[in-house]
């Protein structure tokens, strides 16, 4: 059991159990739906409609609690961008964050055009690979990819590396269209 | 390897040295691994966990239903997905097999529930003691936390149940799976094995009988699973909680067989002496269409309402809700 779970079976109600693993987890599943949106608020959405959904069905003292969440974040997220509607409002009202203002209008462009690029053949991925990649990306461990998937940890690596070849395949099949 | 240095070790390292091989497929992937990695790159975001908490906890769908578990999402139960995901995806395989029989197509405008046991599911495994069966391409199974998450996986709107039977739980669990084919080929060895097993011996053999195969492709599929799922307690999966109600969606499925029909490779399986009570009763529940609800367009729904399960015993009776659950 990790120190999370230590902390979150140490509380003592049910509420109490949840409030202790949304402070552990709520930052992380955020960056996982921002990774594939980026759009913080649309992702802090995602985030608490997961939370939601999760509190309605499990329990927080769940062992399983932070791998269901991870992958119902990369999961959600992924629904979203293939939302043919949402995708298109989302690359209307796109602002640069504040890290991004720094750049200069044509980098900034660039960078946006790349950005909408690559989540677009994120989108065309299936959803294993697409959820393995973001996982990864967002810093978890393979241990913890290969409990948010459901599968062997020795699968992680050979999943990761057939779903970087598609990405890629897809991101330069797009740019070349 | 690509992103972890210490996997790259003992035997492994030795063999990248000399392989040129190797050494170009290494760099290909970590070249891959790089550019995902850039590409992938999104700035951190700033939350304010207080705020988001008390937003989720003022939602009103956030009322828990706590102590409530998903068999299904658990990683620990991870063998019992599998088992059930196989016994579900050869129940399919052999409605779809047999439906074809029946040529009574009506719109899927009711449920009919209609109960079915773990020993039902058990039973139909059997079927390997009379041949193989051999997927041709396997079947995904995902469970979904939104009905969105389980149309994105299938490619299907999950079916919406206005009304539900009384005695039936509200909560729901989206499942999905996508196309799956199936072979099954009937072994006259294999078969008389079985029987001979129970101190039987095997009928004449049609013509054609021995190596027939039934190819079957099923799906994709979506369905929501109503009900309070409990695991199994340890090995005896009789104290799982089954889904109270099934609503499913498919495309519709197809059956071809080679060297025999498909009726007469079913009516030869139940003909054959040493064959169980079990699944006989399973074949025949399965094949009648007064369980099934097809619908005559691209897209067929069938629906199957398992009681809980309480003992071995197989239910071979039929009960007929008087209270149908209309679809939306």
């Amino acid at each position: 059991m990790n120190v999370q779970a230590h902390r979150v079976s140490a509380v003592s109600s049910d509420d109490e159990a949840f409030e202790a693993l949304f402070a552990a987890e709520y930052a992380r599943v955020v960056g996982i739906a921002n990774r594939v949106l980026t759009d913080p608020a649309e992702a802090e959405d995602v985030a608490q409609e997961v939370f939601i959904d999760f509190h309605r069905l499990h329990s927080a003292r769940a062992q399983y609690a932070p791998a269901w969440l991870h992958r119902a974040a990369a999961h959600a997220a992924l629904n979203r961008l293939r939302g043919a509607k949402r995708r298109q409002r989302r690359e209307l009202a796109q602002a640069p964050d504040e890290d991004d203002r720094t750049l200069d209008p044509q980098k900034q462009l660039e960078l946006n055009e790349d950005r909408r690029q690559v989540r677009q053949a994120l989108a065309r991925l299936a959803p294993k690979p697409a959820a393995v990649l973001v996982l990864r990306a967002s810093g978890l461990s393979y241990a913890e990819v290969a409990q948010a998937l459901g599968v062997g940890i020795g699968q992680v690596g050979t999943l990761l590396r057939r779903a970087e070849a598609a990405l890629r395949k897809e991101v330069t099949s797009g740019t070349s269209n | 390897m690509v992103d972890d240095p210490d996997a790259k070790a003992g035997a492994d390292a030795r063999h990248l040295e000399s392989c040129p091989e190797c050494q170009a497929r290494l760099k290909t992937m970590s070249d891959d691994a790089r550019a995902v990695a850039t590409l992938l790159a999104a700035p951190d975001v700033k939350v304010d966990v207080s705020a988001a908490f008390s937003r989720v906890r003022s939602a009103p769908q956030a009322r828990p239903a706590l102590g409530f578990r998903l068999p299904v999402t658990r990683p620990g139960s991870r063998p019992m997905v599998l088992a059930f995901a196989a016994t579900i995806a050869i129940a399919a395989l052999l409605v779809t097999a047999f439906a074809q029989n029946f040529k009574t197509f009506v719109s899927p405008n009711t449920v009919t529930p209609v109960p079915v046991t773990v020993a039902d599911m058990q039973a139909l495994s059997q079927l390997s003691d009379y041949g193989t069966v051999t997927w041709t391409t396997q079947p995904q199974m995902q469970v979904a936390t939104t009905a969105a998450e389980a149309a994105a996986v299938s490619g299907l709107q999950p079916p919406k149940v206005a009304k539900l039977p009384a005695g039936v739980s509200s909560t729901v669990t989206y499942a999905a799976m996508t196309k799956a084919v199936a072979v099954f080929t009937f072994s006259a060895d294999k078969a008389s094995a079985a029987e001979a097993k129970n101190g039987k011996s095997l009928p004449p053999l049609p013509s054609g009988m021995n190596g027939a195969q039934l190819t079957v492709a099923v799906g994709p599929a979506v369905g929501e699973v109503y009900g309070d799922l409990k695991r199994a307690n340890g090995s005896d999966v009789s104290s799982a909680n089954l889904p109270q109600l099934v609503v499913g969606k498919s495309v519709t499925p197809s059956a071809t067989s080679t060297q025999v029909s498909v009726k007469q490779l079913e009516d030869y399986i139940l003909s054959l002496p040493g064959i169980t009570p079990e699944l006989k009763a399973a074949i025949k529940a399965i094949g009648d269409p007064s369980a099934l609800v097809w619908s005559g367009s691209r897209a067929a729904s069938c629906t199957r309402s398992p009681a809980r399960s309480s003992s071995q015993t197989p239910s071979t009776s039929r009960i007929t809700s008087p209270d149908p659950a209309p679809l939306a």
